[in-house]
């Protein structure tokens, strides 16, 4: 079994190497957040200390540096997501954000007539963070448009010939997650995403959990809109990318009116601008942008499928060890491609479980991980989620299960 | 040994944890309300039968953590068989003790006092509060 990642340098996470109620930190919650690695820090600091100034091309030095700055960010998480031609990527402040873009840009009348009309149908599913599917309810409340839920089987995975029986003449949405946050289950979203643009929708996914470790290429997907944030993905809080295909992005009303996406103002009228910037309302999160193009290359740099083989690895691992403790039941235990586990146990509450790992230093989340639908269709309640990453360990995992182990014996 | 097993779950909670007293439905509660904290997915059902501001019965059902069902099962404990008026006081005392405005030893919690450990883990506090949040709403919910 690999210990950490051999590409890493000392220092390169240094707020990993702090202690906890007096042991080593185990950081296992990057499912929530990522640490972000001396590069990136120091990328983001560069720009403040030589560069800050507002975009949006002003006459002056610093604002033309923070511009070109800003759209190098840009094409280089263009290539990092695989866009081609054909896409455009627009930065946002996290995954929320840029699904919450789609859903009212679809559904909002504000500007004229929305893409969504009375009796069309979105379909989403039981497995989305709550992200991915409260916007979807308002964009149906706001359109009049009915929404549909493609629910998990028994072992909480989404079928296609299930998705294909929601399928219609009226679906025009469809969104689905990469991978869900609260299990770990990587759906066939390839697939998925390729039923729905056959029968005409426009496909929406959230890939928040997947940039770090399983990353979706958009030239090779039928992929309208794709979300995913910084902070999971070793760069800052704060930011977060849509990025699509140029006609889809098109469609969209902008959610946030203002600054720097307009042509022209008048008292009463408003003509917006081209995209990306008519959908990057506001001063952006510029420093974000440049930390968020550096944890990109930080990834590359590592090489995408050994920080792969090195989560799925250590989930396998933990699948392994916790499966075997008595009274306890992993979910997707099957899942492939994934650096999330999520476990339940008998006579023993998450929170009690966390509590007493917290007290030996090690870091999980607890609850319902913003996925209750989910957790709801596979009949748990709150369950412990451990999330690796490329600075995680084989012997971290050890500490988790006799952290585990331990608190069973003192609950139970 | 970890200061959370010593601070937290101390023998008198996990065994109110493993076994809750007063844990069931009652036949004909005159009161009732639910607590639920959706983060965590605590939720407990508080039922009361009150005759003449006296707490004559008292029952909860649901599912939580250890902290929340042991607290929840002290508190019925305490509660039942006495007044209204005692119970709202008790509840003052014990939440007071809980957020830290008041040392357990000046609280004549009881029993109750294995808990005052919970006002060293923030995150923890609702769990332990959250079955007298739902009394409270009780006491002001008669059953129609």
């Amino acid at each position: 079994m690999g210990d950490r990642l051999a590409t890493l340098e000392a220092g390169c996470f240094e707020g990993l190497a702090q202690r906890v109620h007096g042991a080593p930190l185990a950081y296992l919650d990057n499912a929530a957040i990522t640490h972000m690695p001396l590069a990136v820090r120091q990328a983001m600091d560069a720009f403040e200390q030589r560069d800050r100034a507002n975009i949006h091309r002003g006459v002056h030095a610093l604002s033309q540096r923070a511009t070109d700055a800003f759209e190098a960010a840009r094409a280089a998480l263009k290539g990092f997501a695989g866009a081609g031609p054909a896409h455009e990527l627009v930065f946002t402040s996290g995954t929320t954000d840029a699904l919450n873009q789609v859903a009212f840009g679809l559904s909002d009348s504000g500007a004229g007539t929305p893409v969504l009309r009375p009796g069309d149908e979105i379909v989403t599913t039981a497995l989305e963070h709550h992200a991915n599917l409260l916007p979807w309810q308002l964009a149906a409340r706001r359109s009049g448009a009915r929404l549909l839920v493609l629910r998990p089987d028994a072992q909480g995975r989404l079928q296609a010939d299930g998705l294909a029986r929601l399928l219609g003449p009226r679906t025009r949405v469809f969104a689905v997650t990469a991978c869900s946050n609260a299990t770990g289950e990587r759906p066939p979203y390839e697939k998925l995403l390729a039923l729905a643009a056959e029968a005409g929708a426009f496909t929406v996914l959230d890939a928040a959990q997947a940039m770090a470790h399983d990353v979706p290429v958009l030239g090779k997907l039928d992929c309208d809109f794709l979300a995913f944030s910084g902070h999971k993905m070793y760069g800052p809080m704060g930011i977060g990318v849509l990025a699509g295909r140029r006609d889809a992005l098109e469609r969209l009303a902008p959610l946030r009116v203002g600054g720097g996406m307009v042509e022209w103002v008048s008292e009463d009228d408003a003509g917006w601008s081209d995209l990306p910037a008519r959908l990057e309302g506001g001063t952006p999160n510029v420093a974000g942008a440049i930390g968020l193009a550096a944890a990109a290359a930080f990834i590359d740099a590592a090489g995408r499928d050994r920080v792969a083989a090195h989560v799925e690895a250590l989930r396998a691992h933990a699948v392994q060890r916790l499966a075997a403790l008595p009274g306890v039941t992993v979910l997707s235990p099957q899942a492939s491609g994934s650096a999330i586990v999520s476990f339940v146990a008998d006579g023993a509450h998450p929170h009690d479980i966390g509590t007493l790992l917290d007290e030996r230093g090690i870091a999980v989340r607890t609850g319902h991980h913003c996925a209750q639908p989910l957790l709801a269709c596979l009949g748990v309640g709150p369950t412990t989620r451990a999330s690796f990453a490329l600075y995680n360990t084989h012997d971290e995992v050890e500490r988790l299960a006799d952290g585990v182990a331990h608190a069973l014996e003192a609950l139970r | 040994m970890s200061l959370a097993t010593d601070d937290l779950y101390q023998d008198l909670v996990l065994e109110h944890k493993r076994a809750p007293r007063r844990y069931g439905a009652l036949a004909a509660p005159t009161h009732e309300a639910q607590g639920r904290n959706p983060a965590c997915g605590d939720e407990v059902k508080v039922q009361l039968r009150i005759e003449d501001e006296q707490v004559r019965q008292i029952g909860f059902t649901g599912q939580g953590c250890a902290i929340c069902i042991a607290s929840t099962s002290m508190m019925a404990e305490a509660v039942e068989g006495g007044s209204v008026a005692a119970a709202r006081a008790l509840q003052e005392r014990f939440r007071a003790v809980l957020t830290g405005q008041l040392e357990p030893g000046e609280a004549a919690l009881g029993k109750l006092e294995s808990l005052a450990g919970v006002r060293g883990y923030p995150s923890r506090i609702k769990c332990g509060l959250l079955g007298w949040h739902a009394l409270m709403h009780a006491l002001q919910e008669p059953v129609r």
